[in-house]
Order: C-alpha cells, then structure tokens, then sequence
C-alpha cells in the first residue's frame, strides 16, 4: 500500500484560483476524508491526484513517485466516481474486468480476481446484468467494485453517495466502512456531508476557497475547530456563534455584546489583559446550550430568552431562542414544554465553548 | 345530466369530430400522389394515359414494373446509387465522427471559429458549388465515374454529420472517458471503446442522413453523369419521364421501386433525424 | 462484371481516402512533434510544396506552364503553416487537430477551394468556346469586374433579367415559408390535441417529407398536367356540375406552360409543410401542461394560451427552423428545375439558384454563373449576419433532450 504526499498543489482555471498552495500527507492504510462545500477544490485536488486534470503549480508524490505527469493508468490507484460512471454498453462483468483486460492479464487470473471482488459485494448475481438494469445502490457497489479488481495502491472516492437517497446512503456508509476493515487499504475519499466524513475517517480535511483549514482526526476537528469555518462546518446542528467584544475589568475578562454579558473563566481563556479589546466569536454548539433556571457546574450565568420556535426530533428538540439580538439554537431532551413566546433562560457549557478571534477567524483559547 | 352538461358535451364531440375531418382531408392531400403513382404503376399499358381517378384500375397488372426491369438500365440505376451512396455516408460519417469528438471534449485554439464555420457552410447555395466541382472533376479527369461523384458528394453533409454528433457526445458524461483513462485506455482508446460504441443511434442517424441526402441527389449527377449505364436512379427515372409521356406507366413502377423503402426507413428513423436536424441548427 | 468492376472502383477510393488521412495525420503529426526544430522548418518548406506540386502535376490539375505559381502559392502557405507550429500551436492541442484535421481538409479542397475557384471564375471568361484550351493549357481571358456587370445588365437565360429574378426570388422565399410556418403550426396545433390515430396521422402526413425529392416533385407535376393531372380533372368536373361557374371562367388551367411559378410554388408547399409541422409538434409536445392549466386557472381564453403562452414558447424551436427554411427554400433548385427544366425552357418559374443552373448547365456560360454565385451569396451571407445570426445560439432542443436517459447516470432510475 501507499502513502501520498501533495506539496504546495496550485490549481489555476484562467485566472481562478481554485487550490492555492496545498501541501498534506497522507500515510499508509490511512483512510482520509477529504471536506468542503462545493466549490472549494476537494475535487480537484482527488482529480489530480487521478491524473484528470493538470497541475498548475506543485507536486504529487504516490509512495514517494513523482506522478505529475504520470499517465492516470500507471499511477496504481482507482477511482469511484461520482456519477459510477458505468460503461453502460458492457455487462457487471465486463465493466469490472475492463481494466484487468487492458492490462493484457490471462482469462482466469481476471476471472478470479472480478469474482472475489463480486463475493465481496455481493454482485455475483448481477455478473450478467447491464449497468441499466441495477438499482442505484447496485451501481455504486459495481463502481467500487471495479476499483476493488485492479488491487491499487489508493482508492479515491469522488463523492460516491451523494447520488443515493437517504437511507441508501447510510447503509453504503457502513458497506465502506467495512469494506475499509477488509481491504485495509489507503482510501481518499471526498465529500461534502460533514456526516459522512465524521462517521468515516480516520483523519478529516476541511478545505475551503482553495485552502485547508484544518487537518485532524473527527474528534479534534469536532473538539477544537481550528477556525470560525471549521467550526460552522463540522457538526450538526450548526454551532452557534454571538458576535461581540472582550473587556477585562481587573483580572475578569467579559465578552459583550449590546444585549448580553458573560464572564468567560480563565481555563477558558487565560491572559485577560492580551485578549482584552479583541473583537471574538464565541461557538457554542447547540448541545451545550443549557435551558432552565437550575444551576450547574462550569456553566455561565442564565440569560433570558424567548423562545421562537421548537422542532420535535423524536428524542430530541431544538429550541430556537431569541436572547435580545442574539439568536441561540439549543438541542434538549424532548419533551420541553412550554410555547413559542414564552420565556426561558440560558446558560452556556464553558467546558464546551470555543473563542474566535473575529478579524484572523482564529481560535484562541486553547482549552 | 342537465342541459349545460349536455350542451357542452355535444360541443366536444363536434369539435373532436371537426379535427379529424380536417387532418383526415390535409392527410388524403398528402397520401394522393403516391397513391396515384401506384395506381398507375399498376394500370395495364394501354391505358397507363387516362383522366380515370380510380385507384385500382381495372385491368391491374404488374406489367409496368416488369417491363421496368427488363427493358431498361433501372437494376444497374440503383446499384449505381446504392455504390455511391454508401461509399459517400461511409466517409462522410468517418470523418465526421472524430472531428465532433474533438469539438466535443478538447479545447483548442479556433475551436469557436470552426464550429461557426462548419455552420455557415450551411449558407452557401448548393447550386454554387456545382460548378467548380463539376470543372475540378472535368479536369481530375473523372466525369462519369463513381469516383467523381463520391468526391462531388463525400464532404456535402459533413458540416451537419458534425452537429448531430458533437450534440451527441455532449450528452455522454465525461466521467465515462475518465474512468476509461484510469482504467488503462488512452484518450484516442477511451473514444473508440467508450464514445463510439455508445454513440450508435447518433451515428446511425448521421449515417442516414448522409445516405438520403446522396440517394436523393440529382444535379449534380445531372452534370458529371453523362452516359446511362452510369446514371443513378434519380436521372434514370427523370429521363423515363422526361418529355415522353409513353414512359409514365414505368415512371411510377420505378417510383414505387425506389419510394417504399426509403419510405419504410424514413418513418422508422424520423423521429431521431428530427432532433438531429433543430439541433444542428440550434447550438450555436 | 459490371458489379466486379464498380466493387475495384469503390475499394481503390477507399484506399486512395485511407492513404490520403494516413498522410495527412503523418505530415500533422511531425509538425506537431518536431516544431521547434530548425532543420524540420527548411526541410518542411522544401519537401512539402514539392510533393504537392508533383502530386497536382499528376492528377492533371495544373499545367506545365502553371508549375512555378502553383509551387510558389504551396510554398507560401508551408511556411504559414510552420510559422503557426512554432509561435502558435507549439505543439499542444495535438489530438484535437490532428482529429479534426480529415474532415476539415476535406471541407477545404471540396467547400472552401471550389468557393474560391468560383471567386477565381468569376473574374475571368470561362465559356464553351474557352474551355477546351482552358482544359488544355490552364489560361484563361482576363475579365475584370466585366461579368459582374453582365450579372446586372444582362439575361442570365434569354429574356429575364437579375432584378425580376430577384424580387420573384424574395416573393417565392417569402410565400413559401410563410405557408410552411402557417400550414405547420396549424396542423401541429391539431395534431396535439388528445385524439384517436394520432400517431397513424403523423406518419401520413409527414409522407411528402419522407418520399425521395425527385419522385415526389415529378408526381406532382404529373397532376398538375393540363389533361391528366388530378387537379385539373376535378376543376373540369366541377365546372361541369356548376355551369355558373364555368360562365365566370372556371375550369381547368394550363398549370406548366400558363403558371409555372404558381404551379412550384403550390408542389414546394406541399413538400415544406411536413417538416415545420413536426418540428413544432416536438415544441409543442415539450411544452409542461402546467402553464396551460396556470393560465386556465387565470382564466385565459384560447388564443389567448396561443398568443402569450404556446408562441413565446416554441420560440426557441421555430426560430432555427424558420432560418433553416428561409435559407433551403431560397436556394432551391430542386422543385423548380424538375418541374420546369426540360419542358421548353421556360424561365416565367424560375428564380435566382435554378437560373445559376441553368446559366451555366444550359447555357455553358460557366463565368458569367460564377459572378452570378458569388452575387447570390453575397446577399444571402449579409442577410443572415445582419438578421439571422443573433438568433443562433438561442434555445436548445433537440438531441440533447430526446436521447437523455440512453447513457447511464446514476439519476436515471432502475429498470430491471
């Protein structure tokens, strides 16, 4: 199997900058999810790394090869497409063998290795069929599948489930999953569903506008978001954040804003008098919104809020609450009961809490 | 059921039965003239000239036809055509099958340019290109050859051939080529094992279409086709025509002969080389 | 042995076609290659007009004489070529051209070298008493601009003169397309109705379309004929069974020799209407009836729906058909020299395309037809940038919608 290294990869289409510098490395059997909205160059960067779209700027090293200019046949990796991209005028069979028969491999040893991969998937059923005949998840497995034939080094994955619905989608999660365990082979996978990449990887990248914004394993990036967009990003539902100002009076450092004060302790954020004047964003996610008058451990003091509008989940509800101009979503236990228009306070887990510099994006308190 | 119901319903049932008489009329209007061409194909030689309208004349025969293809050059007539024809749609859809991939999935310099191009071909008058290649044949020496007319022909539905296919190949998603290219093909491969086995239908209907056009065609074998055993079909019939009216009677049987399968290929086909012709006309 | 023979015919073309793409793709792909070098630019300009010029010499196409200026023209255009290589090109793009290079060196010797040998043509004097020692030698007389003169002075035939030719060509386009789009869309309209056989009908009615030209023009012709034909065989019954009308002098008419224009026009109506009815059918079928029912909903009455709804949206599918039409039925010669072109020569029918044939078919005079061309052109080229172009471009039906669903995607749902 195969490390991959990308440095300083530089991507132009005319005079857009579509990946600006991206250097990551990515060790053997290691399956990294490669994040982002669209448009922030995940694509392209797998695409490259394919050998479908050309290198501006930078360089691409597959166990250590320079494979810039490498055709994308010899770079030992399959992909899995988006779309699967099926040739629809051959059969299951023919589909997964094709590669094996451009290599000019003996009929048996091709036959062997399309139906262990078929075993694997359980498609040795559909052996016969043509691509129009499968269902969307049969498609996806033939996809991989056809990956699976060739024994590459990396398997890159172009957002393989974006076309299921959604419980489709889940149940393929776990098929990769496990198909993981079992191959045990070096996986980039792209995606834009944060779920995908936290029940998946091994490592996450975030990527946005060309760039990545942070490197690490699902709970770092969930724990301690390098940035306000990571940690928009990540999680769900989306992390709150309230805008203002921080003031120290005397050792206590204050974060303000026109309609709320709250004191933020020192494990959060030490140093008082260096923060002091900065202007912040603090992320709270929903789950650590506290609701209700009683008080607790490492919580701020209540605030009062009214609240708008609260969504049943089943086990769960979100409340979203108006607190003077701040608007705060929080998840509780279901059943709350009380109306839209009705008044509750709310306090913020400081174990939970993350301080964002507002003008570099930064996080800043290291806690 | 009260009256307006019913009033309503009668009007329904007028205006339902207005729109079939008036198709029912326009589609007489075009069926008619095969119609009579058939009649009188089959009407007994003495009486092939006539004011009679019926359509089965008494007396129906198939004389005509048999006297079509013993008396005449009418077999090697079509077998003219079906040489040059064949000959022509074959080159024409060859060249244009790469060319359209090229518009299709590459970007080059003069791409824009080509493309506007191949479309204003489209307005030069046919009538003005026959006589420069009419002398360019005269003088490569190839009047009254297949050959000529191959040449005269091979390139007139070119531009179009293109059109239909490039419309094709844009609609074949690139991820298909690209999964062929990290399979092992090259992209010269991934064309000929990917985009040509999937774009049948496109190029069967280029491939028609070049077909008809050519089998079709009459002025320009009008002037590079002299002798009548070189003749196609087309000249073939306009001289059994022609000023004697003696011929009519084998005029019709040899347009039944040569009508019924086009026919029976253009109804089948019609709907594919429709799309193909608003496309070709529409993609700018 | 006929048969043997026309076989060796056609597999010596292929194989003169073949080697001709073989050399072509060889001479592209060492420019492509050895672009940069030095040595490949002087041998290039060398070697390859030579070869040219040789291969011209063979075929017959130039004349002793004529050598030097032709091998100067090659030579001209080698080194073009390889400017273009070097400063240009440089080497990248080398699939797509060497793709497209075939057929378009096919479009140029056979659409753009004719184009310009007319050009050519048309200011020299190329007749039937120069053409054998034009065959002969490769000279020709000098015109100038004495043939565009004649185009405008004098009778392409005998008596008609280009103006005439013009406003009857306009008149003819204009008449034709006119009932084409009317007599279409009316049939379209009825034909998108829920009704019974509507398939069946189609099928019929696109018949005049689907039949080859030539038989389906002389048919007509034939019922247009002043005895026999159908049409003049009902008008005598009629005039027959309502003498009042014959009084007023109804009755049969010498369609070809008395109307012949009249008579083409009628037989290119009936052969036009098919095509701009299916055209707009597949528009009007395209149409989501979910407008129809908003602006039932709204309270619209039917012509209404027609004016604001159906119009505005086959746009986009008429308009490109309209041009398409404009621009076959102007240059149609096809109608009007099979229903008049042997038949004593009659020109009251003709307009300007058929009388470009006949100018230089008939009456061998090949010049005079060559500026006539270049004037046609002319014309139709700046009618079309000034009032076609803008409408290229717009809209887009067609293959792309009817043939979706034939390639896999992962969208397109199940069907086994």
């Amino acid at each position: 199997m195969a490390e991959v290294r990308f440095s300083h990869v530089t991507k132009k289409f005319n005079e857009n900058m579509i990946l600006n510098g991206v250097s990551a490395e990515i060790k053997d059997h290691e399956f990294v999810v490669i994040v982002g909205p669209s448009g922030c160059g995940k694509t392209t960067l797998l695409r490259m790394l394919a050998g479908l779209e050309e290198i501006t700027a930078g360089e691409i090293y597959i166990d250590n090869v320079l494979v810039n200019n490498m055709h994308p046949s010899k770079r030992q990796i399959a992909m899995v497409f988006q779309d699967y991209a099926l040739y629809p005028h051959m059969t299951v069979e023919e589909n997964m063998s094709f590669a094996l028969r451009l290599m000019k491999l003996k009929s048996g040893a091709i036959s062997a290795r399309v139906h262990e991969a078929a075993a694997i998937l359980q498609l040795t059923k559909l052996l016969k069929r043509m691509p129009k005949q499968l269902s969307g998840g049969q498609r996806q497995r033939v996809a991989i599948g056809r990956a699976i034939v060739r024994h590459p080094k990396v398997f890159l994955f172009d957002e393989p489930l974006s076309n299921l619905d959604a419980k489709l989608r889940e149940e393929m999660r776990v098929e990769i999953a496990k198909l993981y365990q079992r191959l045990n082979a070096t996986i980039i996978y792209v995606t834009h569903d944060q779920v995908e990449a936290m029940t998946l990887a091994g490592r996450i990248v975030i990527m946005n506008h060309g760039i990545i914004q942070q490197v690490g394993t699902p709970i770092e990036v969930y724990r301690k978001p390098a940035n306000l967009f990571v940690a928009g990003f990540i999680g769900s539902p989306t992390m709150n954040f309230l805008y203002g100002r921080l003031q120290a009076e005397g050792e206590k450092l204050f974060f303000k804003n026109d309609s709320l004060t709250l004191y933020l302790p020192p494990f959060l954020l030490a140093d008082a008098a260096r923060n002091a004047g900065r202007e912040a964003a603090l992320g709270i996610r929903p789950d650590d919104v506290v609701i209700g008058p009683g008080v607790r451990e490492d919580c701020s003091e209540k605030i009062e809020g009214i609240l708008e509008v609260s969504e049943l989940l089943g086990h769960r509800e979100n409340l979203y609450i108006k607190a003077g101009e701040n608007r705060i979503l929080a998840a509780v236990e279901a059943f709350f009961n009380q109306s839209p228009g009705s008044k509750v306070s709310v306090g913020f887990n400081y174990r939970n809490m993350h301080v964002f510099d507002k003008k570099t994006q930064k996080r800043i308190n290291n806690s | 059921m009260d009256k307006k119901t019913i009033r309503h319903r009668r009007k329904k049932l007028v205006k339902y039965l207005l729109i079939h008489a008036v198709i029912i009329a326009v589609v007489v209007i075009c069926v008619y003239p095969l119609l009579r061409i058939f009649s009188i194909s089959i009407r007994p030689g003495d009486r092939v000239i006539s004011a009679d309208l019926s359509l089965i004349p008494s007396g129906a025969g198939i004389a005509a036809y048999l006297r079509l293809l013993q008396d005449t050059l009418f077999l090697r007539w079509l077998w003219n055509s079906l040489i040059i024809t064949i000959a022509t749609s074959f080159i024409g859809v060859s060249l244009a099958s790469t060319a359209a991939y090229a518009f299709s999935r590459f970007k080059f310099p003069g791409k824009k340019t080509g493309l506007i191009l191949l479309l204003s071909t489209q307005m030069i008058p046919a009538g003005m290109l026959i006589l420069p290649l009419f002398l360019m044949i005269m003088k490569l020496g190839l009047m009254n050859t297949y050959l000529g007319m191959i040449i005269a022909y091979s390139v007139s539905s070119l531009p179009f051939s293109i059109w239909i296919l490039k419309g094709y190949y844009d609609t074949i998603p690139r991820s298909l080529e690209e999964a062929a290219l990290v399979d092992g093909t090259s992209q010269l491969g991934a064309f000929y094992r990917i985009i040509l086995p999937l774009s049948t239908p496109a190029l069967s209907i280029a491939f028609l279409f070049n077909f008809t056009t050519a089998w079709n065609e009459y002025l320009v074998a009008r002037v590079v086709l002299f002798s009548s055993r070189q003749y196609t079909w087309t000249l073939g019939l306009f001289e059994l025509q022609g000023q004697y009216i003696t011929q009519w009677g084998m005029f019709a049987a040899g347009s039944m002969l040569v009508t019924v399968p086009v026919l029976i290929v253009f109804l089948y086909s019609s709907k594919w080389l429709i799309s193909g012709l608003t496309l070709g006309s529409v993609k700018g | 042995m006929d048969i043997l023979y026309s076989i060796y015919e056609v597999a010596w073309f292929v194989l003169i076609v073949a080697a001709g793409i073989a050399a072509l793709e060889g001479y592209f792909y060492y420019h492509f290659k050895l672009y940069g070098k030095k040595w490949f630019m002087a041998v290039s300009a060398v070697f390859f007009p030579l070869a040219a010029v040789l291969l011209c010499r063979y075929l017959g196409l130039v004349e002793g004489g004529g050598l030097g200026r032709v091998w100067a023209w090659f030579f001209i255009a080698q080194v073009l070529i390889n400017l273009f290589f070097k400063h240009i090109v440089k080497g990248r793009f080398s699939l797509p051209y060497m793709l497209l290079a075939p057929a378009f060196t096919g479009l140029a010797l056979l659409l753009v070298y004719p184009f310009v040998f007319q050009i050519y043509l048309s200011f020299h004097d190329l007749k039937l008493t120069t053409i054998m020692a034009w065959k002969n030698t490769g000279r020709l007389p000098f015109a100038g601009i004495q043939q565009y003169i004649n185009v405008f002075t004098t009778s392409p035939l005998s008596e008609i003169t280009f103006w005439t030719l013009l406003l009857r060509t306009l008149l003819w386009t204009f008449t034709n397309v006119f009932f084409h789009v009317a007599g279409g869309f009316a049939l379209a309209l009825l034909l998108n109705n829920e009704i019974r056989f509507k398939g069946f009908y189609r099928t019929l009615l696109v018949i005049p379309w689907a039949m080859p030209q030539v038989v389906a023009v002389l048919a007509m012709r034939g019922e247009f004929h002043s005895q026999y034909g159908f049409i003049n065989i009902m008008l005598g019954k009629l005039a027959a069974a309502f003498p009042a009308l014959a009084a007023l002098g109804f009755g049969p008419v010498q369609w070809l020799s008395d109307h012949p224009l009249a008579t083409c026009t009628l037989i290119n109506i009936w052969l036009g209407i098919p095509f701009m009815m299916v055209v707009i059918l597949g528009g009007l079928q395209s149409i989501s009836s979910s407008y129809y029912d908003a602006a039932d909903i709204d309270g619209a009455s039917y012509f209404q729906k027609l004016r604001y709804i159906t119009l505005p949206l086959i746009r986009p599918v008429l308009m490109p058909a309209v041009t398409l039409g404009t621009v076959w039925t102007f240059n149609n010669i096809n109608v009007i020299y099979l229903v008049t072109g042997q038949s004593g020569g009659t020109e009251q029918a003709d307009i300007l395309v058929s009388a470009l044939y006949k100018a230089a078919f008939t009456y061998n005079r090949y010049s005079y037809s060559a500026a006539f061309a270049i004037v046609i052109f002319a014309m139709l080229f700046f009618i079309s940038v000034f009032y076609y172009a803008p409408t290229f471009g717009r809209g887009n039906l067609g293959i792309r919608g009817s043939l979706r669903g034939k390639v896999i995607s992962p969208s397109s749902p199940a069907r086994g």
